[in-house]
């Protein structure tokens, strides 16, 4: 085996920030390469790097032995590095064949597009990725898991001798998964040298061969075969201990008095006689698959779609819960919402203007005057217990890592004193520690009275944080199961509701 | 030196506050507004050596008094470019409010503060309909004001059956052609207020922080407790005010209330109406305004406008003049983001 990409010594600065200091890394052809480290410790930057984003401040790259010195993503393309990314690359209306040849097709803009040849050349990358669709469907018609598959496609199509594929599975099923491995493995053996980058610790040691660890932007390991290197062997170079599982016993706080009470609740995007409660410091967890209708359920909760029947009880209550600013000021509802970027986060805007926004209203004197210091005052004692690691609460929100972002929508809620508090998909692409930090805050959050309304897809988070757990299904609730923290009962019982729901509807 | 740096990354700006400040230094430098201020400084002082006339008193106060109206006009759209919208209707809407100001003070002989005050209640209420009909209908305010630029102009010229009111108050109109110290328009002094109000709006207010929160990101907004739809709605109002204002200073300026005095469909507000605050930075997707930067860019441009012409260059060759402007501005400011970007500035 020969090196067919190697970094050598990387130095990466930013004012105020040293990206990555002396990082090395070596590709062999025909292996997936593992690049691991928490969210902030350089595996984007490194990625940038190496496709012509950012130039290096020191350091050398060679590619199949020769200087490699990308000076755009261009070049880089054209020298064989493929990138697929955690977001979306594609043009929602366009084909699938238009998607996987857009490159190509700019390549020569007035040439007339020949399109049955378009659509049999993609034929060939779609058949060889096992993708089930028609070249001339558009992209916004396929699923999440095979837009992935297009952009791979795409990457692979421009002949990429090296692919990186940063958290491909972020959103992809298990049985997607399983599909996409085996065509990652396959390419491999064709010689493709692919580079995985994945907070899925299984994962990586499912399909990879050789793992590099970053760490603060330094090398924690270098290239080493993954072979003999245990998830806690991994976990220690990542973050330098080993991972703590919580073992917190299970509760029961429905002897408190009810926070939140739904009862017979429809609404109007479809939800029908739903019932639920959430006591006093409890947390209630809302398992369901993908469009069970959960996220929609906080938002009708929060007041942003129309409540049609049944009442909604705070503090033993009637609520008259009119829009979502009713539901923040008044009854201090919070909405940590999966989408960070979209709905969660402004993220032109700085962390102290983001964290602020709930409470501007609250805080203002007489005539609506507020000034920065009167926000600062408020909200820096949470922004530095959650650990935010920004240079300053100046720093544009969008320049943080994902993890720290999703502090700072944490901290906006706390901030605020939210008596109730939603959290949707919390740990969606956060780092073990990171995570492991916001189980014990939101642990801790309880004990000190929050009710907590968690919604997840992970079932092992699902089953260390929650005390109760909603299982939702088409826009209904099937069942509630109490939490007693046995991983294997508790799934089963969740999924046997859930499949009670598709046997009764079959 | 990495280490600890980054271990005291979470100290929020105790040890890394000094390199902050270098940071926020050389930000200052590379910022919109600095790039503005060197460029007046330049052009002043080209037109000044090519034309001695261009510091004359006369001139000057020519200047300020012109500069004022472009000014209110630039910010009458930067409140609505902070939502990510736009506003057609500036001009048709500071017309409508000065012929209703006119209107009062002809037709009742109201004396000018309450008329003044009426005309602005006219583009607050004008405003209002443009911001009630987007956040109602959803469309973007490209269109909605598209639509209503023509509407409000259309019915105004019905109402006035296209005539001047020239009876206006003869302090209003002295207010418009009054000399402080022989060079400063006291309409300058108007702007200036409006300016230190609205820096006072985004940075001291719970109402103006939300305008850019909404503008930024309407979802993230909406679900963090802010009233979307009322916040927009609260900037075309504003914006009707400030096109109200503008309209009002052209009426104090010229003695008389006249319906083709921003051209037709008051279209020759617009071009003002961009400049300033594509100049001044605002960004065109909302979320972040700079009222300094709007002032200075909607000073430059009409510093250029008077001193081109001052140097006896054809009027039409003015506007090509802006138009590269206003382009190299913008190829400027590209470069200076991507600079920013590259090097994690902003």
């Amino acid at each position: 085996m020969r090196g067919v990409f190697n970094a050598q010594g990387v130095l990466k600065t930013f004012p105020g920030v040293t990206a990555l200091e002396d990082v090395s890394l070596t590709l062999t052809q025909g292996s997936i390469h593992a690049l691991l480290g928490e969210n902030g410790a350089g595996k984007s930057t490194l990625i940038k790097v190496m496709t012509g984003v950012y130039r290096p401040d020191a350091g050398s790259m060679t590619l199949a032995g020769a200087a490699y010195e990308p000076q755009n993503t261009h070049d880089a393309i054209a020298k064989g590095i493929g990138v697929v990314h955690q977001e979306r690359n594609l043009i929602p209306r366009f084909s699938v064949a238009e998607n996987i040849f857009l490159e190509l097709m700019a390549d020569q803009p007035l040439r007339r597009i020949d399109y049955p040849k378009l659509y049999r050349d993609a034929r060939r990358w779609l058949d060889m990725l096992e993708i089930d669709a028609d070249p001339a469907t558009p992209v916004e018609r396929l699923s999440v898991a095979r837009m992935q598959l297009v952009e791979i496609a795409k990457a692979l199509s421009l002949n990429s001798q090296i692919l990186m594929l940063d958290e491909p599975t972020a959103s992809l099923t298990p049985h997607e998964t399983d599909t996409l491995f085996g065509i990652l493995r396959r390419l491999r053996d064709d010689g493709v040298s692919l580079v995985f980058v994945s907070h899925k610790l299984e994962e990586v040691q499912e399909i990879c061969d050789s793992v590099t660890v970053l760490r603060d932007g330094r090398n924690a390991c270098e290239s080493r075969p993954l072979e003999g290197l245990g998830r806690q062997d991994i976990v220690r170079l990542m973050i330098g201990r080993s991972e703590m599982i919580p073992d917190w016993s299970a509760r029961d706080r429905t002897g408190d008095r009810p926070v939140l009470e739904l009862s017979g609740v429809s609404t109007g995007i479809g939800h029908s006689n739903i019932d639920l409660s959430i006591h006093k410091g409890e947390i209630v967890g809302v398992y369901g698959l993908v469009g069970a209708g959960r996220s929609e359920l906080a938002k009708a909760i929060l007041g942003k779609f129309e409540v049609t029947a049944g009442d909604v009880m705070v503090d033993g209550r009637r609520a008259d819960i009119r829009s979502v600013a009713d539901a923040v000021g008044r009854y201090r509802i919070g909405y940590v919402s999966e989408d960070r970027k979209g709905e969660g986060l402004i993220l032109i805007h700085s962390v102290l203007e983001n964290v602020g926004i709930p409470i501007w209203r609250r805080l203002a004197k007489l005539g609506g005057f507020l000034t920065k210091g009167h926000v600062r005052k408020q909200t820096e004692p949470y922004i530095r217990k959650l650990e935010v690691r920004t240079p300053s609460l100046e720093q544009n929100v969008g320049n943080l890592s994902g993890g720290n972002q999703q502090k700072v929508s944490v901290a906006k809620w706390l901030a605020a004193e939210a008596k109730i508090l939603i959290v949707d998909e919390p740990s969606i692409g956060i780092d073990i520690k990171t995570k492991a930090y916001l189980h014990e805050l939101i642990r801790e959050l309880s004990d000190a009275g929050t009710a907590l309304l968690l919604i997840t897809s992970d079932m092992p988070e699902m089953i260390a944080l929650a005390d109760r757990i909603v299982v939702m299904s088409d826009y209904r609730v099937m069942g509630e199961i109490v939490n007693n923290r046995d991983y294997r009962a508790m799934s089963e019982g969740i999924m046997g509701l859930i499949q009670d729901n598709e046997a009764s509807a079959a | 030196m990495i280490a600890s740096s980054r271990d005291s990354a979470s100290d929020i700006g105790d040890t890394q506050s000094e390199q902050f400040r270098t940071v926020a230094l050389l930000r200052f430098f590379l910022s919109n507004e600095f790039g503005l201020i060197v460029l007046v400084v330049i052009f002043a002082i080209i037109f000044s050596t090519l034309s001695p006339a261009f510091l004359s008193k006369f001139s000057l106060y020519a200047l300020g008094r012109t500069s004022a109206v472009n000014i209110m006009i630039g910010f009458s759209m930067m409140v609505v470019i902070l939502t990510g919208g736009l506003n057609l209707s500036v001009g048709a809407i500071g017309v409508s409010s000065a012929m209703f100001g006119g209107w009062l003070m002809q037709a009742f002989g109201l004396p000018w503060v309450p008329a003044v005050f009426g005309g602005l209640a006219m583009g607050a209420a004008l405003g209002a309909i443009n911001g009630i009909v987007i956040v109602q209908s959803g469309l973007h305010s490209f269109i909605i004001t598209l639509a209503t630029m023509s509407i409000f102009f259309g019915v105004m010229i019905f109402l006035t059956q296209a005539d001047s009111y020239r009876e206006i108050s003869p302090e209003f109109a002295g207010f418009g052609r009054m000399k402080i110290q022989g060079v400063v328009s006291p309409l300058l002094l108007v702007t200036i207020g409006v300016a230190v109000l609205l820096s006072g709006l985004f940075r001291l207010t719970s109402l103006g922080r939300e305008m850019l929160a909404a503008g930024a990101n309407p979802q993230a907004a909406e679900l963090s407790g802010i009233r979307v739809n009322r916040t927009i709605t609260l900037c075309h109002m504003l914006s009707g005010v400030l096109a109200g204002i503008a309209g009002m200073m052209l009426v104090a300026r010229t003695g008389a209330a006249i319906p083709s005095m921003a051209g037709q469909l008051g279209q020759d507000w617009l071009l003002p109406a961009f400049l300033g605050p594509v100049l001044g930075g605002t960004l065109l997707t909302g979320g972040r305004v700079s009222v300094l930067g709007t002032l200075l860019g909607s000073f430059l441009v009409t510093m250029l406008t008077s001193g081109l012409l001052l140097m006896q260059v054809g009027a039409f060759w003015i506007q090509t003049y802006l138009g590269l402007l206003l382009l190299t501005a913008v190829l400027i400011d590209l470069a200076r983001r991507r600079y920013l970007q590259r090097r994690k500035l902003v």
